[in-house]
């Protein structure tokens, strides 16, 4: 009835994404406002609570922060809404059958809005300070592109495996913060001891993070090849992985519901 | 035009609709929410549940197929593997054109989202696309008679509304099969005459009409055949002739 990537099924993730954003700020007065004003307002009280009462030695420790952070949000966020996500829409799965997939898309995508007008916003911050230079862009563009496609996979993953194992619900909520702490959000790996600082590099995490810190900051020593490799090949398991058990089990979804 | 179509039925060489071939369909029966903890602690222990068991038959285009059978015979199980929302562990189901079940009328609508928006996103569910659903937006609208409130969000419409907005985006999908569920109502007794007009419209196109319900009248006004499932099974497929038998048997 469809196939993958016809017209039909662009038409599709691009309506099921385009009713996330509308859905979501439709009865809100201020509407689209809040996607710009939500990550400022977050920009500001973090970046304040961290510069004065948390002191941590690391150069212009606010735009570090936010380097690290609007990535993540946007990778937790997602995959964290997605988990639950077939069983919120067993109405729609147990009434045709349609292309699955794009109701993972479809988050991952208005998610990826927000945080472009995020990163667009502190990109501007970035260009006055004089971080940002061409090269630079080119590289971020590249790291988006990444995180986006290990959201895709971890997100159709979590999915699968929450359909047939409830309880992954809570795994994911009770990892999640385990996570942002194995990841050099808001340190830096050379802080740590060494043995710690190899290990945080099989995370796929760090390298993404750790990319996004060196676009936006001075600091050209956070980079490391070596979690960009392994963090590259293990978010490539993952995807692939990710996507093998959704083909394979999403016509089955509607047995677990 | 409608006689040369009804000609052609009366052909021996009437293509299949549907075929379906020894098909069994299964479930893993579990008494609690699964989990992987306890997946991964002891060792599985489930059930299984055979709902189809070995199921063959097939229906030509244009047939008005009745299925009969008692609760938990497999009925709708079959009605939704044949409209593609689950699949059988074994055998094969082959569909010619485009499917639309209406199962569950009101589900695929979000609360928060317009009338007109809906329309979009239910239709596409269901497999039209976006030029088909905008030429026909307008049709759609006037049929289900939702008025003013086409600009409003769903949460404001009531039950009755909702029923119609979906059966009205169905019918409009231009199906080549037609799935109707037990219990198949719509709104008053108004929009019902309405919606009946549709569907009777519908099979005097030709097109294959496969319903399950309880009420035999129904069935021998609508259907030519009908299939009896009993546990998984089928008991008996043919004519109209059947639901005697099936009367027999119930009481």
């Amino acid at each position: 009835m469809f196939r993958y990537f016809s017209k039909y099924w662009f038409d599709f993730v691009w309506v099921m994404t385009l009713k996330e954003i509308k859905a979501r700020y439709k009865r809100v007065i201020l509407g689209f406002l809040w996607a710009i004003l939500n990550p400022i307002l977050q920009m500001l009280v973090i970046g304040f609570l961290f510069r004065f009462f948390i002191p941590v030695k690391i150069d212009n420790y606010f735009y570090f922060l936010f380097a690290g952070l609007l990535p993540w949000n946007f990778f937790s966020y997602t995959f964290s809404k997605c988990t639950p996500l077939m069983l919120n829409e067993r109405a729609l799965i147990q009434k045709a059958k349609f292309p699955r997939e794009a109701l993972v898309l479809s988050i991952v995508f208005s998610n990826l809005l927000h945080f472009l007008i995020s990163i667009f916003l502190f990109a501007i911050l970035a260009l006055f300070v004089g971080y940002l230079s061409l090269f630079k862009i080119f590289i971020l563009f590249l790291t988006i592109v990444w995180l986006v496609f290990f959201t895709v996979g971890i997100s159709l993953l979590l999915s699968t495996l929450f359909i047939r194992y409830r309880d992954i619900k809570f795994i994911v909520q009770a990892l999640t913060p385990l996570w942002f702490y194995a990841t050099p959000i808001i340190y830096t790996r050379s802080l740590l001891p060494g043995w710690m600082s190899e290990i945080l590099q099989f995370n796929p995490m760090t390298g993404i993070i750790e990319l996004f810190q060196s676009v936006f900051t001075n600091n050209n020593l956070i980079l490391d090849f070596h979690a960009i490799i392994f963090g590259f090949l293990i978010s490539l398991l993952i995807l692939i992985v990710g996507i093998y058990l959704f083909i394979k089990e999403n016509q089955f979804f509607d047995d677990w519901l | 035009m409608m006689k040369i179509k009804q000609k052609k039925i009366n052909k021996s060489t009437v293509p299949l609709a549907i075929k379906v071939k020894n098909v069994t369909k299964t479930y893993i029966l579990r008494h609690e929410k699964p989990t992987l903890i306890e997946n991964l602690l002891y060792k599985s222990r489930n059930e299984i549940y055979v709902a189809l068991e070995n199921v063959s038959f097939s229906v030509q285009e244009g047939d008005r197929l009745g299925i009969i059978g008692s609760n938990g015979s497999g009925k709708t199980t079959l009605l939704k593997l044949i409209a593609g929302i689950t699949k059988q562990q074994k055998g094969s189901i082959k569909v010619n054109g485009k499917i639309v079940s209406l199962i569950d009328l009101s589900a695929g609508f979000h609360p928060d989202l317009t009338g007109e928006e809906n329309i979009f996103l239910n239709g596409l569910v269901i497999g039209m696309n976006k030029n088909e659903i905008e030429s026909k937006k307008k049709l759609i609208i006037e049929f289900a008679d939702i008025g003013k409130f086409i600009d409003a969000p769903l949460y404001t419409y009531s039950s009755g509304m909702k029923l119609r907005l979906g059966f009205s985006v169905a019918i409009h999908s231009s199906p080549d099969l037609l799935l109707l569920d037990e219990g198949f109502a719509v709104g008053d007794e108004n929009f019902r005459r309405k919606a009946n007009k549709k569907i009777l419209d519908f099979q005097k196109q030709t097109k294959t009409l496969i319903m399950v319900s309880h009420w035999l009248e129904e069935l021998e006004r609508n259907c030519n055949k009908i299939l009896w499932l009993e546990k998984g099974k089928i008991v008996a497929y043919g004519g109209t002739e059947i639901l005697k038998q099936y009367k027999k048997y119930s009481n």
